[in-house]
Parts: C-alpha cells; structure tokens; sequence
C-alpha cells in the first residue's frame, strides 16, 4: 500500500512539473497568436492591444502562469483564442468522446487482433502463415496512415460508395432518431478511420507477442503442462500465454495515450471530430489555452499509462514485490 | 465468422432516414473550412461567422450589383424600406414593417439605435468601433424610422450606416452587459430577422439552419442548410465525391478542380473575391525601422524587381483560370477597379537594364548581381499553410535568379511568419488582403498613417495619402480620385501585386437559381430552388428542428 501511495505521489509529482514546462516551453516558442490576426485582418495597434489584454497576454510570464495554475484549480484551462469565446473545458469535452471512441476501437483491435495473431506466429513458427502474416503486418507498420487513409477512401467510399468518407455521425440524422439508427451510423463512419490506424499500428503488438510468445513456449512449465497431458489449447492459452502477458503490459502502457493523442493525420483526412485535429489546429494558430488543454490530457494519459503498468506488474509478478 | 461477416455487411449498409424526417423543402449541405462559432454580428469574428450570419441576420441595406459603396445609389433594400438624405450629414431609414424576429416581434428603430450602441462601443467591438468612427449618432423617430448623423461629410456615409452593424434585437439583448454578451445563451441560439433562424449546432463539427416560411422578401427556396466542418481540403472533397455534401465553396489546390468538373453532378464556378496577394517590400531595414532598406529603399531597384517577374506565368501556373493577374492593391471586385491600368509590365530586358543603371552588375562572375561588395540578395518570407503562396514563391525565386537577383525562401509557421511580418523582419513579404468592399481599406495598408498598424513594410506617399483622403471625403467622381491614387501606389512600386483570385466554388447540378453574390454568397442563398425531378433522398428531410 506504501508501494502504491509512493507512486501516485510521483505521478503526481511527474505531471505538476510537466504542467509547468508545458506552459513556460510554449511561451518560449516563437509566434505571436495575435500577430496572425494583424497579419490578416489588418488590425489596429488599439484593437491589438485589447486583444491581448483580453486573452492576458500582456501580463509577464509569472502573471500568466500564476493565472493559469489558479484557474486550472478551479477546473478553468481558460478561453480560447482561436474559438472565442468558448471555454478550452467545453472544447476539449466536445472533442473528448469522438477521440476515445477512435482511440478506444484502434486499441481493443490492437491488442485482442495483435495478440491473438501474435500467438497464432508463435505456434506456427516458421510456417508459411508466420511468414507472410510478418510482411503483412511489417507493411501496413511501413505505410503512412494518412496514404492508406486516402487509399480506403477513395476506394470504398468514393468509387465504390461503401462507407462515409468523412466526419463521425451523418449530420442529417436527427439526435432524437431511434438509437439503433445513430449507432449503426456511427459505427459506420468509425469503420474507415479505425481499420486505418489498427493496420498501422497492429504489426508491434504482433511482433512483441509473437516473440514473447516462443520465449514461453521454450520454458520448461510448458513442457510440463504438455508431459501432463494437457490439450495444446490449454497449454497455449492456460500456461504460455499468461505468462507471455507481462511485454503486453508494458505495452499496453505505452499505447494508452493513444486513447487521446489520437492521430492528427487520420482525423483530419477522415475529419473526424477528436482531439488530435483540435490540437494540431492549435499548434498551427498558437492558440495558448487550448495547446494547454489538450497537452495536459495527453500528459495525464502517458503517466497514467505508467502508473497502470507499474501497478499491472506488481500485482500480477510477485517478483517485483521483492524488497 | 459468418457472424462477424453480418455484422460488417450491416454496417456497410446505407442507414435509413429516422422516422420525424419527411421534408418541407430539400436540403442544402455546406462544407466549410472554418467553423461559425458565433454566428452573430459585432459578436463574432472572422469570414465564417459573417456567412452564417448573413442568413440569420438582415441589414438595412446592401451594396448593388456593382458592389459601389459610394454614394446613395443603387443599394438594395433588406430591412429598410427605403432611405432620404436629410442633409450633408444626416440619413434617415424607414424600415420595413413586414420585418420580424424570429420569435415573431418586429424588428423597430429601438433595435437599430440598442446595435448601433453596441457597435460603436470599442470595448465591445474595437474594430466595429473605428469603422463608425464618423457616425455622430443614431437616434429612433418612432417605431419605424431611423436617423444616422455623421461627424463630417464623405462619399460612404450610406454605407457605414448599412454595412458594418446589421440589428440585433434589442428586446432580447438590451438586459445583457455587452461583457456577457459573447458567453450568453443568445450566441449559443441566435434569434434572428434572415431567411433562416437557428436550428442546431454541434461544437466542431456542425450548424444547421432552418428556412423561415414567413420571410418578409420571399419564401426561402431550400427547406435546410447543413454547414459542416472540414479543415482539410482532402476531407472537403471526399465529402463532396462521396455525395454527403451539396458546395464547397472553394476547392484547394486548383489541382482538384478537374477531379470535381468531371462529376456529372457537379459543376464548378468561379466567384471572384476581394483578396489580393502581392510581394512587399521592406522600405525599412531587416528589422530596423530607424534605418532606410540598403536595397529596396530604392524605388528603381524595386520596380525593377517588378518588371522580372512574369505574373501571368505565375498565376496561371498555380491557380489555373481561377485567378487573374493583380493590377495594384485593389480586388477584382472592388468598384474603383480599373481594368486599363497595368502594374509593373514584365519586361527582362527593361529589368536588367534599371539595375544596371543603379550599379548593381555581376562582378566577380558568380551569377548574383552585386554593387560595392554587396550582393543582391533577399530574404522572402512567406506562410507555410498557405500553398499557392508557397508554390509562387519558388517560381519567383527561380525568375529572379535568371536576373542575378538571389532570393533566399524563408518558409515560417502562421504566426511566426505573422510576428516576423509585423516586427518588420523581412525584406520581401509574401502578404495577402482579403478586404471589404469598400476601398476606405486601403488606408491602413497604403498610407503615411497606416505605418503604426498594418503599413509594415513603412510605405509613404503624401501625395497617395492625399488622394485617398479625397476620394473618402470627397462627392462626385470619386472613382477618378481612387484610381489616380492606385496608380500613385503603382508607380511607386511598393510591392510587386501578383494574384487577385477567384474562388472554385463547386456546387450540385440540382441547385438553380443559384444567385452567388461574391460579397457574401450565402446573403443570397435563400433564392436558390432545386431543380424539379432533380431532388436527392435527403431533400425529402424535414428540418430536424
């Protein structure tokens, strides 16, 4: 228990200091989020000036800073400079959803495809199925995601009108239409983005079951399990892979904060309305408050997903609860 | 397997329409590349929310067919029945008694003089604010009538007093400190007085509005319009190819044009705007406004600079027919335009001469003409996220260095590039001004005064300023006036104009009386029909709202 309070404190301690060189590393970037307005909108020097004294920009560093932790207390990231006058908060929860819904699909493919297939190479070690699964999946990890995003598209979407090119829900279709309805079309639009990410992304879980897996099959509890007479099904799946679950969870750790980092490609292509578009368009603007948001999230998740794995370790190995 | 098979052939299949959605009067789907977070005028900021605006909220009044802002004539009426002038300085509109909020109160002189109030308040707008710098005061005389004093007589009086403030309504609005007014639940649900009245919004993704069957001008043609978002130019055109949208209304690259024109129901045409892109020079020194440029402070080095170049050869190559050739900073569109004036003709020859005149030869042979030791050398500037910007530039590099003139690109992210143009750290800045349709504009970027706000590149002229300042203040002809100081500009050559271009506006076949007016196409949105026969499965769809 001492374990586990020590770690949370260093996590918290982790994303407190993370926070800080967030906020001080963006000032310190080049590019004036207002001198873009100027720039096109042919602003005065007056108009310029309340802007940045609307946005507080025109306070030093420390001024900045010392408003930021205190609204962030409160549950307050501040408004927007690119969206005026809406909250960073609600901008962010808009997008939250549609991000863990991508995110959350690419993962579940990921690991339940990834693993299975993984263990499926390790059992056939050598065969022509291991071999060719490992130039598939080595060439969907080669290929762009936004190349194969377009591929899809115009492909099934566009020649042979099979599924939306584009956007989360059919705007068309009424919030109150039955739900069934609404599913089915999300659902639909999810197909495209989430096939495209999963086959980029498949070929690592893959490749680190794949070898996780034939270190197990060598150990001598498996050739035990087989002397018991056991099935070849319960040897694989009851003794080799557990213990062939420990990279995954390291894995997985390491994969969680694709849950809201998303991917900035395959939403814009796919216009799909998560945080990885908001966030690349407030990298492109400078837009302060939002970069914040979106960095503090994406922050959170990376030490959360170490947090889960240290702790995934010390449950499930009683090695590492060893003094 | 089999079940995983049905699961995904279920999900390919086309959803049916929700039950609720039988349709009134078809469906129009926009595709944007900037949302309209707040579609209110003096509220919101930016092109997107003044086209959503504009079918949400009337003016009194709009410029005519040929966009002139000057004068009294040839504005057409919206909210304001019609006008008189009392004096020099003093209109007065009568509105239109038919005109109604959307919550069915009508729209009187109250509404006007509580907008005006607002408008001309800077902390609430400063940018509205400087532009009704000459409105002395709007005051109601009665329920219907309006009357805007002016400070001093000029050409656009009727114009500042019709364009820059569209009414609000006062009854729902007044109660709301002008603080409050950006985060208060009427910019979350606008009521308005257009041809169309809020219907819903999702945040970041879409806006949808609904026709209102009792508009006073006229019975809107389309029942819906669906605006949705896509910032990526390959999501808009997906969206288009694969029928979910009806316009976008301006498909980038030019290159994706003969991909959508090839699409028997879809047509592409041209909407000229009021941008103009052009290559400025820096009169000051890198950085250093204290000092003159070592190069570009010459007027002769610079219209040099402008004769090498070949801006035919440069807008054709990178926006096709879409674009015409810059004659000075005006727009294809605006009403002092003059089609016989010609900035800098290309002229190599003529070129290489000037500067040899001004002493820069290539003395030590190494293809860059110097003078006194000093290369011929410039820094060009230009936004990364802007391609024809991008594109253009390489070719000017490559023209100017068949001249012995080295040009180094320095690609910057937006708003680096922003800060840099505004720090005056540049010699030569690839700038683009999308402006409104009056000229009055032209002041910031052109004049002696404008060099403390957005004359970055320190250009001054009085003789150009005096011609501006009587064609704002002056009556009569004052196109003359306009035009003899865009020549003034030209002859001085404070930036090479390139491109004024025109908007690929690509729309479906089944739309007609498709009126596109390039001032603001979405204002006349509610007079397009669909084509009889011609209608899709979700032109059936009932506004969901």
């Amino acid at each position: 228990m001492r374990w586990l309070a020590g770690r949370t404190l260093q996590a918290l301690l982790t994303f407190l200091v993370s926070v800080l060189l967030l906020f001080v590393l963006m000032r310190l970037t080049p590019g004036d989020p207002l001198a873009r307005l100027e720039g096109d909108s042919q602003l005065s020097v007056e108009e310029t000036a309340a802007l940045r004294e609307r946005f507080g920009l025109d306070q030093p560093l420390a001024a900045q800073l010392s408003a930021f932790l205190r609204g962030a207390a409160r549950g307050d990231l501040g408004v927007s400079i690119g969206h005026y006058p809406e909250q960073v908060t609600s901008l962010v929860g808009a997008r939250l959803p549609a991000t863990l819904l991508l995110g959350g699909t690419v993962l579940l493919l990921n690991f339940t495809l990834g693993t299975w297939l993984g263990v499926l190479q390790a059992r056939r070690r050598g065969s022509a199925l291991d071999r060719w699964l490992s130039r598939l999946s080595l060439a969907g990890y080669a290929m762009p995601s936004f190349w194969l995003g377009m591929i899809l598209i115009s492909m099934v979407s566009v020649e042979w009108q099979l599924l939306p090119a584009a956007q989360m829900r059919d705007p068309l279709i009424a919030p109150d239409a039955p739900w069934a309805t609404r599913w089915l079309d999300v659902a639909r639009h999810l197909v495209l983005p989430a096939v495209t990410l999963a086959i980029v992304t498949i070929a690592g879980t893959m490749r680190y079951q794949r070898t996780a897996m034939l270190q197990a099959l060598r150990q001598d509890y498996v050739r035990a399990a087989r002397a018991r007479g056991l099935t070849e099904r319960r040897v694989i799946w009851g003794h080799a892979w557990r213990n062939a679950l420990f990279p995954m969870l390291t894995l997985f750790g390491l994969w969680l904060p694709i849950l809201v980092a998303g991917s900035v490609f395959v939403e814009s292509i796919f216009n799909w309305p998560g945080l990885g578009a908001l966030t690349a368009e407030a990298v492109a603007t400078r837009d302060y408050p939002v970069l914040m948001g979106t960095a503090m999230l994406t922050s959170a998740l990376v030490i959360l997903g170490g947090l889960v794995t240290d702790v995934g370790y010390f449950l499930l190995d009683p090695r590492v609860r060893e003094p | 397997m089999r079940r995983a098979l049905l699961a995904l052939a279920l999900i390919a299949l086309p959803v049916p329409p929700a039950r609720g959605q039988q349709a009134i009067a078809g469906t129009a789907v926009i595709v944007v590349g900037q949302e309209p977070n707040v579609p209110v005028p003096t509220v919101g900021t930016g092109r997107a929310n003044a086209d959503a605006a504009d079918l949400l909220f009337l003016r009194l009044a709009r410029p005519g067919a040929d966009l002139r802002t000057s004068g009294d004539r040839g504005f057409q009426p919206e909210l304001a029945r019609n006008w008189s002038r009392r004096d020099s300085l003093t209109l007065a509109f009568e509105l239109d008694p038919r005109a109604r909020w959307h919550d069915g109160t009508p729209v009187t002189a109250r509404d006007v003089v509580f907008t005006f109030g607002r408008a001309r308040d800077a902390r609430v707008d400063a940018q509205k604010a400087l532009l009704l710098r000459y409105v002395a005061e709007v005051r109601a005389e009665g329920a219907r009538t309006v009357v805007v004093r002016f400070t001093r007589p000029y050409s656009e009086q009727l114009y500042d007093a019709v364009w820059h403030a569209p009414p609000l309504p006062a009854h729902l609005l007044d109660s709301i400190p002008p603080e409050r007014l950006a985060a208060s639940a009427f910019v979350q649900r606008p009521v308005g007085n257009g041809p169309y009245r809020w219907g819903r919004r999702e945040a970041g993704r879409s806006l949808e509005l609904s026709a209102d069957p009792g508009f006073f001008l006229g019975r809107p043609g389309i029942g819906r319009i669906v605006v949705l978002l896509a910032r990526d130019p390959e999501a808009q055109l997906n969206l288009l190819l694969d029928g979910t949208a009806d316009i976008l209304d301006n498909v980038t690259p030019a290159s994706n044009v003969p991909r959508l024109a090839s699409r028997p129901e879809l047509r592409v045409v041209p909407v000229p705007t009021f941008t103009v892109g052009y290559l400025l020079f820096n009169q000051r020194a890198y950085g250093d406004r204290a000092a003159a440029h070592p190069i570009l402070a010459d007027a002769d080095i610079r219209r040099a600079l402008a004769m090498a170049l070949d801006r035919d050869a440069l807008v054709r190559a990178t926006f096709g027919d879409f674009s015409t050739v810059a004659e000075g900073p005006v727009a294809q569109l605006h009403w002092i335009r003059d089609p016989g004036e010609r900035a800098a003709r290309y002229d190599r020859a003529a070129a290489g001469a000037l500067l040899a005149a001004r002493g820069w030869r290539d003395s030590d042979g190494d293809g860059v003409l110097d003078r006194n030791g000093q290369p011929l050398s410039l820094r060009l500037n230009y936004p990364a996220p802007s391609a024809p910007r991008a594109m253009i530039a390489q070719l000017v590099q490559e023209q100017l260095r068949g001249l012995g003139v080295r040009i180094e690109l320095v690609r910057l992210d937006g708003p680096v590039w922003a800060e840099r143009r505004g720090k005056g750290e540049f010699d030569l800045d690839f700038s683009s001004a999308s402006m409104d349709p009056s000229p009055a504009g032209l002041v910031q970027s052109w004049s002696c005064a404008g060099r403390s706000g957005s004359n970055v590149a320190q250009y001054c002229n009085p003789q150009v300023d005096s011609l501006m300042e009587r064609a704002i203040t002056g009556h009569g002809d004052v196109r003359r006036l306009w035009r003899e100081a865009i020549r003034a500009v030209n002859h001085d050559a404070p930036a090479v104009f390139v491109f004024a271009p025109a908007n690929a506006m690509a729309l479906h076949r089944r739309f007609t009386s498709t009126l596109i007016r390039p001032e603001g196409w979405w204002s006349g949105l509610w007079r397009w029909r669909i084509a009889p026969g011609q209608q899709l499965p979700r032109d059936a769809a009932r506004p969901t709202s």
